[in-house]
């Protein structure tokens, strides 16, 4: 009881009189990288999924397996593979990028992507040849075959989206070894995310930041998980 | 107007149509009658640039369809309209549905400016759309999500969709198979006017009487082949191929 007791008032030091822009930095930190990051995996996800769904070519088995594995790859790895590329001996070595929310955003592509690619893929490949077939025949082109096949698997297609979001916004192990968890003198986060702060925060006893921070991204992945679900309601009540 | 000589195609090993020759002509409503599985499915889709048969020609005018450029036969196409036989819809507005070929068909800038448009302010249905609509009796159900459609009532969506934007030739497949009198009747006026704008009809059926019915001609399909075609009257009169006969007195049995 003492010990509790006696670390009551080492929380409750105004220790961080920055505490506020610590924090909206952090969270401005997290939503720029993982949302980058997501807006660059969807761009590759949703054609690879329709390739995937809708064609035949050389190759076709090595991409599958590469994105079932990808989905259950451990994101530290993930982190190393990108730390090395990007460092002197890396082959992007050349670019500057180690310790940069670049660098964050590579790696958490490569976490998103074959999650979303597969959630895409199951999702397209739900639309009936019949409505692919009425596109084709009203005079579009493979393009708007394309275009139709996404439209009508949206609901699937968000969801992937948005889980993809939801790994990379929650994910420390890459970030943490690609970003370095910087932060400036003055308490701005350079590349430091809510989840590398949270374990930061509490492996130094400051609890509360770190239960302030732990508490916004908990309400991030649950809104997240509300739209989620809704869109599979919207998707089941067709 | 269209024409095919001499096609033959085979989907896995043995050939599902053998050495047909067919053809239709502007303002002409074309039959093809024949039992399940016979491949009348396969014989529209064949005309409607869908597969690319092994052996044989499609002449669309005086251009063989594949032996032309892509360009050039995604032109060809584009005079082409074809309504399934099961519900082919988008999940989308009845409006959104019809206007579909019309929006395929417009440049890339002014699909994307129409975009952006409609983000700010709704925008107008295009008259051709409500006049497809009008035509299968549907010129109301402009909003109504297709999704909450009787099978009937998407039928005829169909029906719009593929007359909307003035096809040249209209390949319907057992448009009706699934419909109650009413809708039956509302699909063969539809095919009827159709025919009054110069359209060239090649109508799949199982049901003779329909096509007595709709048809100017009837092409009978058996065994792989079109055993007999000409004017409906004959066809079903005096045919002159044995199976023909049969198939008409309801003989022969598939
Ligand atoms: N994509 C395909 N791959 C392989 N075989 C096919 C394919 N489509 C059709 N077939 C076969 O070709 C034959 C003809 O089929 P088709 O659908 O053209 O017949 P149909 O006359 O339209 O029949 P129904 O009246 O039942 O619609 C059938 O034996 C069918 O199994
Ligand atoms: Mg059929």
């Amino acid at each position: 009881m003492t010990v509790i007791a006696g670390a009551v008032p080492i929380v409750s030091l105004p220790a961080f009189p920055f505490e506020p822009q610590y924090v909206w930095s952090i969270i401005d930190v997290s939503l720029y990288v993982s949302g980058l990051a997501i807006v660059f995996s969807t761009a590759v996800s949703l054609p690879v999924a329709l390739l995937l769904g809708f064609t035949e070519f050389r190759g076709k088995q090595f991409l599958q397996a590469i994105i079932n594995t990808g989905m259950g790859f451990p994101s530290v790895v993930v982190g190393l593979l990108v730390l090395f590329a990007v460092s002197n001996q890396g082959p992007l070595g050349g670019l500057d990028l180690v310790f940069t929310r670049e660098a964050m955003i590579m790696s958490q592509f490569v976490l998103a992507t074959p999650a979303i690619t597969a959630i895409s893929l199951a999702a397209v490949s739900g639309v009936e040849e019949n409505v692919r077939d009425a596109a084709h025949v009203l005079g579009g082109t493979r393009v708007d075959v394309a275009l139709v096949t996404i439209k009508e698997a949206r609901y699937g297609i968000a969801t992937a989206i948005l889980a993809g979001f939801g790994r990379a916004i929650s994910e420390v192990g890459s970030v943490l070894i690609v970003g370095g968890n910087i932060a400036s003198a003055d308490g701005v986060s350079k590349t430091r995310t809510l989840t590398t702060a949270i374990q930061l925060e509490a492996r130094q006893g400051r609890y509360e930041t770190a239960m302030v921070l732990g508490g916004i991204l908990l309400v991030i992945v649950l809104l997240i998980n509300a739209v989620v679900v809704r869109l599979g309601e919207g998707g089941v009540m067709q | 107007m269209m024409e095919l000589d001499g096609v033959t195609h085979t989907y896995d090993t043995a050939p599902v149509v053998e050495d047909l020759s067919l053809s239709v002509e502007s303002g002409e409503v074309v039959a093809i009658i024949g039992p399940s599985g016979v491949g009348k499915t396969t014989l529209l889709r064949i005309l409607a640039l869908f597969i690319e048969p092994q052996t044989g020609t499609i002449r669309f005018g005086d251009t063989d369809v594949w032996g032309c450029s892509d360009g050039e036969r995604l032109a060809l196409r584009r005079r082409i309209g074809m309504v399934f036989q099961e519900a082919s819809l988008f999940d989308a507005t009845v409006g959104r549905n019809v206007e579909y070929g019309l929006k395929v068909r417009r440049s890339w800038r002014d699909r994307l400016s129409d975009g952006l448009s409609e983000v700010l302010r709704s925008n107008g249905t295009p008259e051709t759309v409500e006049e497809a609509l009008g035509v299968v009796g549907l010129g109301e159900q402009l909003d109504q999500h297709a999704k909450s459609l009787s099978g009937g009532e998407a039928q005829r969506v169909s029906f719009a969709r593929a007359l909307a934007y003035d096809p040249d030739v209209l390949l319907l497949d057992e448009p009706t198979s699934d419909l109650d009198p009413r809708n039956t009747a509302v699909i063969e006026e539809a095919v009827a006017e159709a025919r009054n704008r110069g359209i060239g009809v090649v109508i799949a059926t199982h049901d003779m009487h329909q096509a007595e019915r709709v048809a100017d001609r009837v092409a009978v399909l058996l065994d792989r082949e079109i055993t007999e075609v000409g004017p409906t009257d004959t066809v079903f009169e005096s045919p002159a191929d044995e199976r023909t006969a049969k198939f008409i007195d309801g003989e022969l049995v598939y």
